[in-house]
């Protein structure tokens, strides 16, 4: 089990751009964790999403809306297919989301990891916007 | 197979760490060591080829350590006019933001490299899931199945699950194609130990890759396969297109690796072979840029 979680998050940690170039949009420096309740889960191309409460500092509930960055065929690669993502993330579970925000600074983020209430991390650890690419080297 | 599953978690953990810090440098490199006294037929181009840093070709990032960057070149040539008119109307989306601190620090990229913008404020043709066109495919690090029959080759890329042809039965290409393709129009011959593929053809609102770079209808494409070693293909391309670069522009020179054809890429319940990784359909597709990915950008629907 701990082998597997191994290699959920190595192959995680490892997609750093999203095939719809959407890493642009948020700002891995400022990530952070936060209790949320899910309350939409959606399995589907170009990308997964993940929609959730969280509530603010004085207790008003906020609806976010979240990116996966690894699509169906890469994580079905991984062992987390439809049927296992979904039953994960039925709407009202609790979970720990890192969420690195959007720049707009709208209730949107990039979702890095989710980690279920028994301590389990959900997906692996989903998401890092990576750098650009360095400069080539001449030839 | 517990010793498989170990050196690949650790060459996966290593790749990330390197893409990370290296931006899509890192990983495994593209000869497996294991393989180097292994036989091939230098003109047998079957099978599927990844350039993806990671053991089996999982994608959507960076590239393998020697396997070239994401982009097509950094050496761009001088652009004519309305090549610079068509470079300045594409807003891409990858690369090093546009202003930011990041891109002011590398005068030495190319500006096509450092002016990302978000997807909302982007032109990116494949953010509508367009095709991504033939240069913008060959570059993507996700992986390619090369399928030999007797008077072609068919090319199917992973992501987005799409062939090309490239006829090898003799045919010339098109002088002046009614129908511009997304794909172009491509033949293919063996010149030595390098098979070339010229193409022509070519429907314009397809970028050379990611960072927004243009091309014409009048694009001509030359690409140049060698298999280098057992598991490692190398390719060249060559985009001459007067209308828009003022000399030919000479890609970096890509390597792939070779992956098993059934085993190198499997589902987690053990069919093996290329995903079928799509942008579609259309209707969620919609849905993900209006509750996400715009908003992420700051526009509100």
């Amino acid at each position: 089990m701990k082998l597997k979680i191994s290699i959920l998050f190595a192959l995680g940690a490892a997609v750093l751009l999203a095939h719809h170039g959407t890493g642009v949009s948020y700002d891995a420096s400022k990530a952070y964790s936060v209790k949320a309740t899910v309350t939409e889960f959606r399995y589907a191309n170009p990308h997964p999403q993940i929609f959730f409460d969280v509530k603010d500092d004085k207790g008003n509930v906020v609806h976010w809306s979240g990116e996966i960055a690894p699509n169906p065929a890469q994580l079905v690669q991984i062992g987390w297919g439809r049927k296992r993502s979904e039953a994960a993330l039925t709407p009202g579970t609790e979970v720990t989301l890192t969420i690195a925000p959007s720049f707009a600074g709208t209730p949107v983020g990039l979702i890095q990891k989710i980690v279920n209430a028994a301590g389990e991390v959900v997906l692996g650890a989903v998401a890092l916007p990576g750098p650009a690419p360095a400069p080539e080297k001449k030839e | 197979m517990r010793n498989r599953f170990a050196i690949f978690t650790g060459t996966a953990l290593l790749f990330s760490s390197l893409a990370l810090a290296q931006g899509g440098r890192g990983g495994i490199l593209a000869a497996n060591p294991a393989n180097a006294n292994k036989p091939y037929d230098k003109h047998d181009l079957s099978g599927i080829w990844t350039r993806n840093g990671t053991p089996a070709g999982y994608g959507g990032g960076g590239t393998c350590r020697d396997c070239g960057d994401r982009g097509y070149s950094n050496d761009v040539p001088p652009m004519t006019p309305l090549g610079q008119k068509m470079f300045d109307a594409n807003k891409p989306s990858y690369g090093r933001n546009l202003g930011s601190p990041d891109a002011n620090a590398h005068p030495e990229e190319h500006i096509g490299r450092r002016r990302a913008v978000p997807p909302a404020n982007g032109t990116d043709p494949y953010q509508y899931c367009n095709p991504e066109g033939v240069t913008r495919a060959l570059i993507y690090p996700d992986p390619l199945e090369m399928n030999v029959l007797p008077d072609k080759i068919m090319q199917q890329f992973e992501w987005t699950y799409v062939l090309r042809t490239i006829w090898t039965d003799g045919r010339k290409l098109p002088e002046d194609a009614d129908q511009l393709r997304w794909w172009g129009y491509s033949t293919g011959h063996w010149d030595g130990d390098t098979f070339v593929v010229d193409s022509n053809g070519f429907d314009e609102r397809t970028w050379i890759d990611h960072f927004g770079y243009p091309h014409s209808t009048d694009m001509k494409l030359q690409e140049r396969y060698k298999r280098t070693a057992y598991d490692v293909m190398e390719l060249s391309m060559t985009v001459t297109d007067p209308k828009i670069y003022t000399r030919p522009w000479i890609s970096q020179t890509k390597k792939f690796r070779k992956l098993d054809t059934k085993d190198g890429i499997k589902t987690a319940d053990g069919w093996g072979g290329l995903m079928e990784d799509l942008c579609a359909p259309a209707d969620e597709v919609e849905q993900f840029n209006k509750r996400v990915r715009d908003p992420a950008g700051g526009v509100i629907h």
